[in-house]
């Protein structure tokens, strides 16, 4: 019976349950192996009655039966070889409802007396402790000497618990100093688990478990002091613990949170104030702001009363004094932003006098690093987030009086740098609706005074370009912010930015940047508004009738019509279709040009792009605008489709006689359309689409068509939710499920090396701009491709592949079998491509290595083994690669590479 | 394991070390950094590239601070010639008994990541350890690191130290 195999365990519970035996007949049946002479015996004979108890449902015990159970496993407690599984017995029999506090009583008098814990081994003593839980009031003593010495962390924090539950539940008063003793001898925790722990107690576990019992309110006031005692050398690395345990006190009850920072507090401001200790002013400074922090985040929302009104000036004049100093600054500057943001703390006249000392250090030498920078922007937010005016009235002056009317002259590099400094300081503070209102008006201003000083002079004027260029920069990055931020103001710049910034078409630049500027501000404009814009805007650019439009310096002479589109126009007139096509990809889609024939205006724009424009730029232009009003308005278009398929495509793409470039620009063109219908998801974009292919076998033009394929469902910024394209659900997703099967065979069998070669192309073009979850299946007929492609000259293409291996790989050692295959071909291919002697190109070779050193984490060890040495040997050249990014790679990839092993 | 030093000074860790976005002599403010792609310019090997390779090298008695937290190493106490690295470090205290494994663990890395050309002397900061001459000696006996790092105790210990290496500053935690 006793044999202790599982099955007789559950036979004999199941008899006990269904009521076929009780336990008496089980305790009768054992009878002689629980009074056996022979060891083994015994303990396995009470081995098998625990496991039966734990097993028996708590109705089938009466009374009687639990008393003499108790009493029973309390004697097996006295036999050295049956002490385990009399805990264990035990352990079951306190959880059943008939279990008395009179039997806890005598449990633990008997454990008491007879179980050595200090003879025992670990796993046995942590039966003992957990059999402890939860019994009473004679219990705390004997606890207290049972655990007294206790080391391995794996009962520690089980004591912890206990220790915890006993002082909240019991009457703990007479024991306190004891309780102080057996939990914060350990304190602070200086454990560090051994290497391998199958046990994974960590030290946080520990200090975590150890915290909580600190918690308590008996344990406060001792703990405290022995924080306190750590908080006085600041810079060693327990103050960090001990100011963590001291921020805990202040969550809870508010005596203890009160005595806590009358305690603490005072006492680093001490130690903040003494000279023998000024070399500690910093770690001071960072516990008091977390203190400071602490005591902010613990106030619960209904309180009144504010935890660190009575050390405010205090804690305000260290953190103004720490401020002033370098190696405190940044700590300085995250304390005075939590005194902020302390609700109901600071006064708005302290706003003011923090603003003012922060003001001050904003010009200094030593705190021009990113750091304190990124912190007193951080602090200045905050405080115009509650309250702009003390930021508007002071700091913003002094910012803008630092900006010089003339851009700085070519040889000022310092000089630059500090206006770059101080319009990205305006561009981070200035997005408050009053304070942005502000920054148009002083930067456009300075705008046409820089545009206004250069007009007539011969002098250089790249300077004044690039200083207006970092001014429409600052002014494009915080409208882009707001418009994130669902600002609604952005909208009343119309006039001041949209139609105000015409001035600025000599420059590329400058032109890009004004560009975005009136894209953003006409997004966001309700679509009346935009109607009446457009209305003007096309009289301008169509009519020459330009007065609307704020010229500034390019006030078109009397002789000199506005006629941008002209084939004859000046070039300055033709940049202004940049600012115009800003302006038309923004446009709601119920917006109608107000043109005679619509089809007739792209038609136009076409033909300006293709054979009038001078630059990429305004090619580029052109493209968007009739992208855009395709998507939108492709009804109106219609005419111009059948022109495009009908003229377009037979007459200027698949012609073998018209000269190549543009050949090549009416491809971009096309894909422009083709991307605006397939965005959509309109039937003829499929036509669009198929056309492509039919050019493949063109070797002027093919690689221009297959790249086509990709860039019609690559991201854009063009034809966006926040430019109101009409978008259709998955269309990327629809496109790539047609083509990618069509485009794969012709790579693998098309009629010739040319035509393959196209369509390996397309495939690398297109793949990298879809999700994963669309080719993954496809992978092993993908990979032996993109392994071809890997060997084509062109670098981006390169670059392609790469990132699309990147993305298709798992890292998951035992998941990519297909990598797994190819491991050797994919080794040496990256190798060669991370050869400076063999690519030029820093992007490819920085791709090469980072695909290189996430192999070790994806592939099993056993097929890496083989390429190891030449991995690690090879990349020891490509240590001495002359760009540093490169190298950076080079050494993650090759550490991988030398900690992977089997 | 005995404590050397079971609460040391923590220092406040330095910036990343990034290079500002503009870039100097430039008239225009470039924001995106993709200009820097095909420049031929060639960018020697500096103290900062080499402080942050060992940066955080995890402390072999503080597993959750980094050398550069207890400020072991530090950027000036590098020096780097042309095929010669010279990396100083201060133990946080004069019996340190961790002293020549971090050493080793900087070795280790340094072997690693730099290319064979480069010398790489390894030293504690004069004064700085009671026993430093041997330490020194010991850091740079070529037979004595390869001796070291055959045994499979002390070279996991220092895979222990250099697993975070990686990191180059960002947060353990």
């Amino acid at each position: 019976m006793a044999s202790g195999r599982d099955q007789d365990v559950e036979e004999t519970v199941a008899a006990i349950s269904d009521g076929q035996g009780t336990l008496l007949d089980v305790v009768k049946a054992l009878g002689e192996y629980l009074t056996s002479e022979e060891d083994a015996l015994r303990t396995k004979g009470v081995e098998f009655m625990s496991a039966v108890l734990s097993g028996c449902p708590p109705e089938r015990f009466n009374r009687q039966s639990v008393k003499v159970l108790v009493s029973f496993l309390c004697g097996q407690l006295e036999d050295p070889e049956t002490v385990v599984p009399a805990l264990k017995g035990l352990l079951s029999l306190t959880y059943l409802p008939t279990f008395t506090s009179g039997d806890a009583v005598d449990v633990f008098d008997a454990i008491l007396a007879h179980v050595k814990m200090k003879s025992l081994v670990q796993s046995q003593r942590f039966i003992v402790t957990i059999a402890l839980k939860g019994i009473s009031k004679r219990f705390v003593p004997g606890y207290i000497s049972l655990v007294n010495g206790e080391k391995d962390p794996r009962n520690l924090v089980l004591c912890f618990g206990i220790d915890r539950v006993l002082l909240l539940e019991f009457d703990v008063k007479d024991h306190i100093e004891d309780f102080f003793n057996i939990t914060f001898c350990y304190f602070p925790i200086t454990f560090r688990p051994p290497p391998d722990d199958p046990y994974g107690i960590t030290t946080d576990d520990l200090k975590n478990a150890l915290r909580k019992t600190a918690d308590t309110p008996g344990l406060v006031k001792d703990v405290c002091h022995e924080c306190l005692d750590l908080l006085k050398e600041p810079e060693k690395s327990q103050a960090k613990p001990a100011v963590k345990t001291l921020c805990a006190f202040l969550s809870t009850t508010g005596p203890v949170s009160t005595y806590t920072l009358a305690k603490a507090v005072p006492l680093l401001t001490a130690l903040f104030h003494n000279p023998d200790e000024a070399s500690n002013r910093t770690p001071t400074l960072t516990l008091l702001t977390e203190l400071v922090k602490a005591a902010r985040d613990s106030a619960p929302e209904s309180e009144s009363e504010v935890k660190l009104a009575q050390f405010k000036d205090d804690l305000l004049g260290i953190m103004t004094v720490g401020l002033k100093n370098e190696s405190s600054c940044t700590t300085a500057l995250e304390g005075l932003k939590a005194l902020v943001t302390t609700k109901g703390l600071m006064s708005n006249d302290e706003l003011g006098y923090t603003v003012h000392n922060v003001n001050e250090i904003i010009p200094l030498e030593w705190a021009n690093t990113e750091e304190i920078i990124d912190s007193t922007l951080d602090l200045l937010s905050t405080v115009s987030t509650r309250s702009p005016m003390h930021v508007e009235g002071t700091t913003l002056p002094l910012l803008f009086s630092t900006l010089p009317d003339r851009a700085p002259p070519r040889e000022a590099a310092s000089e630059r740098a500090k206006c770059w400094q101080t319009l990205a300081f305006l561009s981070k503070l200035c997005k408050q609706p009053s304070l942005f209102e502000t920054l148009v008006v002083r930067l456009t201003t300075k705008l046409d005074l820089i545009c206004g000083s250069t007009a007539h002079s011969q002098e250089d004027i790249e300077p004044s370009a690039a200083y207006a260029h970092s001014i429409l920069l600052t002014l494009r990055n915080v409208l882009k912010d707001k418009v994130d931020l669902g600002h609604l103001d952005v909208a009343k710049y119309l006039d001041r930015l949209a139609t105000g910034l015409h001035m600025v078409a000599s420059e590329p630049r400058l032109l890009k940047t004004a560009g975005e500027i009136i894209t953003l501000v006409v997004q966001v404009i309700p679509t009346p508004k935009q109607q009446s814009f457009l209305d003007s805007l096309i009289k301008a650019y169509l009519h020459g009738n330009a007065k609307i439009l704020a010229l500034g310096s390019l006030k078109i002479p009397d002789d000199q019509v506005f006629q941008p589109l002209e084939p004859s126009a000046p070039s300055l007139q033709k940049n202004m279709i940049v600012l115009f096509s800003a302006a038309i990809i923004a446009l709601h889609k119920d917006v109608a040009l107000p043109v005679a024939d619509t089809s007739q205006f792209l038609q136009q724009l076409y033909v300006w792009s293709v054979h009038h424009s001078e630059t990429l730029l305004q090619r580029e232009a052109a493209w968007y605008s009739i992208a855009s009003v395709t998507n939108k308005r492709c009804d109106d278009a219609a005419q111009f489709l059948t022109a495009c398929q009908e003229q377009i495509w037979p007459s200027d793409i698949a012609v073998a006689d018209r000269p190549v470039v543009r050949r090549r620009l009416s491809i971009s063109a096309w894909t422009w359309v083709t991307k605006a219908l397939a965005t959509r998801g309109h039937p003829s974009a499929e036509g669009f689409v198929d056309r492509l292919f039919e050019v493949f076998d063109d070797t002027d033009i093919n690689w221009d068509a297959a790249r086509a394929l990709g860039g019609i469902v690559a991201a854009d910024d063009i034809l966006t939710k926040y430019n109101h394209a009409v978008i259709r659900i998955l269309f990327a997703q629809r496109y790539c499920n047609r083509l990618l099967p069509q485009i794969v065979e012709g790579a693998k069998g098309a009629a010739n090396g040319r035509q393959q070669v196209a369509y390996l192309v397309a495939l690398t073009s297109l793949i990298k701009t879809v999700p994963k979850t669309t080719y993954v299946s496809e992978m092993p007929t993908l990979i032996p491709l993109l392994l071809r492609g890997l060997q084509l000259r062109d670098p981006d293409i390169r670059a392609n592949v790469i990132s699309t291996l990147h993305s298709a790989t798992d890292t998951d050692p035992n998941g990519s079998s297909i990598i797994a295959e190819h491991i050797g071909t994919l080794v040496s291919a990256m190798l060669e491509n991370s050869k400076i002697e063999e690519m030029p190109s820093v992007r490819v070779r920085v791709a090469a290595l980072k695909y290189l050193g996430l192999l070790p984490k994806s592939v099993r060890y056993d097929k890496l083994h083989p390429y190891k040495s030449t991995v690690l040997k090879e990349l020891s050249n490509i240590l001495d690669d002359p760009k540093r990014a490169v190298r950076k790679e080079a050494v993650d990839a090759r550490s991988n590479w030398f900690t992977c092993s089997g | 394991m005995e404590a050397y030093n079971p609460n040391p000074t923590v220092y406040k860790s330095a910036k990343t070390i990034r290079k500002s976005g503009a870039k100097e002599g430039s008239l225009w403010l470039v924001e995106d950094e993709e200009n820097i792609e095909d420049s031929d310019e060639v960018e020697p090997l500096d103290q900062d590239e080499i402080f942050d390779l060992i940066r955080s090298i995890t402390d072999p008695e503080h597993k959750h601070m980094t050398l550069e937290d207890l400020m072991v190493v530090s950027a000036p106490q590098i020096r780097v010639g042309s095929n010669l690295v010279d990396v100083e470090f201060t133990p946080t205290v004069p019996h340190c008994g961790m002293s020549t494994l971090i050493g080793l663990s900087i070795r280790v890395r340094l072997l690693r990541s730099l290319p064979q050309r480069f010398k790489v002397d390894i030293h504690v900061k004069p004064g700085s350890h009671q026993s430093e001459h041997a330490i020194n000696k010991q850091l740079n006996d070529k037979e004595r690191v390869a001796a070291a790092l055959e045994n499979p105790a002390l070279l996991s210990a220092v895979e222990d130290c250099l697993a975070s290496a990686g990191l180059r500053g960002e947060r353990l935690e």
